[in-house]
């Protein structure tokens, strides 16, 4: 099954993460330059007189592009012409063919994200105190949840057969993603935090629902 | 002998629309039986039922004594499946689908079977199903069944878009696999001459039931048409006719020919004729293939 994600993705994924990693490497271009203009102190005295996500606030809905974009290449496949009835008639238990496909969006998302972590942490540890460069990661770190999230609710939708219900999963979809993007203010979410990874989790039992409707034949 | 295939009183409705109401047939062990059938007459309908993606309001079907809802999965290793159109992988190329394919069919899987079959088609390995023609689309997705050598192929409309060619590349090498190991095989298709071809049995449908399940050599050597003049200018073909269920769709000619489809030997419908009292010039018989066969016994419209 992986081998079968992987051939379908593999260009997409190439594609998403030197999107998502480039894009972090712009914003990160952007942060050393105003070092260098500005001097590192006037830099930590900013933010924290201004308590805000700065330099990493334009990345907030990266992640969650990037995880439908995943999904749409993953799955719209699938549903072209029905392909979707070839997978589910593999020898295979079809809740463990379900988790198979999903486990490797996520972890590829993963893969993307942790490198995307890992540039932001490698770049601003170097310029940094580790409470300022802390915050600014655990601000980001909804978004990147969101990520995920975006990618489980996009494969819900798209492997659902109804119009009518999918536009319905959509607006639900809208309605669950804006509880990510509630508040950018430092610290704002780490009560919440997780919840959020516990519903990121139960997403994951959403395209099973399409899939079940899928094979009683409901369009 | 044993049925690979069973559906039991079977009823499926679209919202209000009946499709059809406790069908019932099987399958025996061996054969290759075509499902013909009008346009909307639920031959699509039959084969999502049987292969699992289709949940039928009341009955159940059975493939191989299981529950086709319920199957083990480990029991599709013996189902091959062509859906409508041959629809595969269209990301994948003809290597990458062989490698995907033969991890799932470990000790079955006859690598050199599809092979084969790729050797007559005029594409590079690398090339993807998507750039690929509707024919050679067939072949890849044939090729794919025989790597698989389930003991039941399920095939949905497989001549869909091929050119007289490919479906008679498609049609010999089916029947001579089935025919060779024993295999069980249940189709439909629109191009009758094909199932002519292939098909031992056939079970033709009309709105809401099956209208005949049989050999068919049953159909070939027994069904006749038959015509004569009537010598009056009718407007409607005469009552006892049409009521009797032994005549398929007899119908009146503008120039006064009466033409009627029947099981009975010519001597008997002459007989019926005279005791219906329906004076008639000769009375001809026509031999039939499976096609016209077809249209004598759902007519025309």
């Amino acid at each position: 099954m992986f081998y079968k994600e992987w051939i379908k993705t593999r260009w997409a994924l190439l594609f998403i993460l030197i999107v998502t990693c480039g894009y972090v490497g712009y914003e990160l271009l952007n942060f050393l330059r105003a070092i260098g203009a500005m001097g590192g102190a006037h830099i930590w005295i900013a933010m924290i007189t201004k308590d805000e996500p700065m330099f990493v606030r334009h990345l907030q809905y990266l992640p969650m592009v990037a995880g439908i974009a995943l999904a749409c290449v993953q799955f719209f496949p699938e549903m072209y012409h029905k392909c979707l009835k070839l997978t589910l008639h593999l020898p295979c238990s079809h809740l463990r063919m379900m988790f198979q496909m999903l486990g490797f969006g996520l972890c590829a998302l993963l893969v993307c994200f942790g490198l995307n972590y890992l540039i932001l942490w490698l770049t601003m540890r170097s310029s940094l105190a580790p409470e300022l460069y802390g915050k600014m990661l655990l601000v980001a770190l909804p978004w990147y949840l969101a990520g995920f999230a975006a990618y489980l609710l996009s494969a819900w939708i798209i492997l659902e057969g109804s119009w009518a219900r999918r536009i319905f999963n959509l607006v639900v979809m809208f309605l669950c993603l804006k509880v990510f993007y509630l508040s950018s203010f430092p610290d704002a979410y780490v009560p919440f935090l997780p919840c959020l990874i516990v519903f990121v989790l139960a997403c994951v039992l959403l395209p099973w629902i399409s899939i079940d409707r899928f094979k009683k034949g409901i369009e | 002998m044993e049925n690979v295939i069973e559906c039991i009183n079977l009823t499926h409705y679209y919202g209000k629309r009946k499709i059809y109401e406790n069908l019932s047939f099987s399958v025996p062990k061996g054969r290759i039986l075509g499902l013909l059938g009008k346009n909307g007459t639920g031959k699509t309908t039959t084969i999502n039922l049987l292969s699992g993606y289709l949940q039928p309001r009341s009955g159940e079907c059975r493939i191989f004594g299981q529950n086709v809802q319920t199957m083990d999965p480990a029991l599709r290793k013996q189902i091959g499946l062509l859906i409508e159109n041959h629809v595969q992988y269209q990301f994948m190329n003809i290597e990458q689908i062989e490698r995907f394919y033969a991890r799932f069919y470990p000790g079955q899987w006859r690598k050199e079977a599809y092979y084969e079959l790729m050797k007559k088609l005029k594409v590079a390995p690398g090339q993807r199903i998507s750039r690929m023609s509707n024919g050679q689309r067939s072949q890849v997705a044939l090729g794919l069944l025989l790597a698989q050598n389930p003991e039941l192929l399920i095939l949905d409309d497989f001549s869909v878009g091929l050119d007289p060619g490919y479906r008679r590349l498609f049609v010999e090498y089916l029947r001579d696999w089935a025919h060779s190991e024993g295999k069980t095989v249940f189709l439909t298709s629109h191009i009758i001459q094909d199932l002519e071809r292939l098909v031992d049995d056939c079970i033709i449908m009309d709105y809401g039931s099956i209208l005949m399940q049989c050999p068919l050599n049953h159909i070939n050597d027994g069904f006749h048409r038959f015509h004569c003049q009537l010598p009056e200018r009718l407007s409607d073909v005469p009552a006892p006719l049409l009521n009797d269920k032994q005549f398929y769709h007899p119908a009146l000619s503008l120039t006064g020919e009466l033409e009627l489809y029947s099981f009975l030997e010519k001597d008997e419908v002459e007989h019926r004729l005279q005791a219906m009292n329906i004076p008639h010039g000769p009375l001809s018989i026509d031999n039939l293939d499976l096609e016209d066969a077809f249209i004598g016994l759902t007519g025309k419209y």
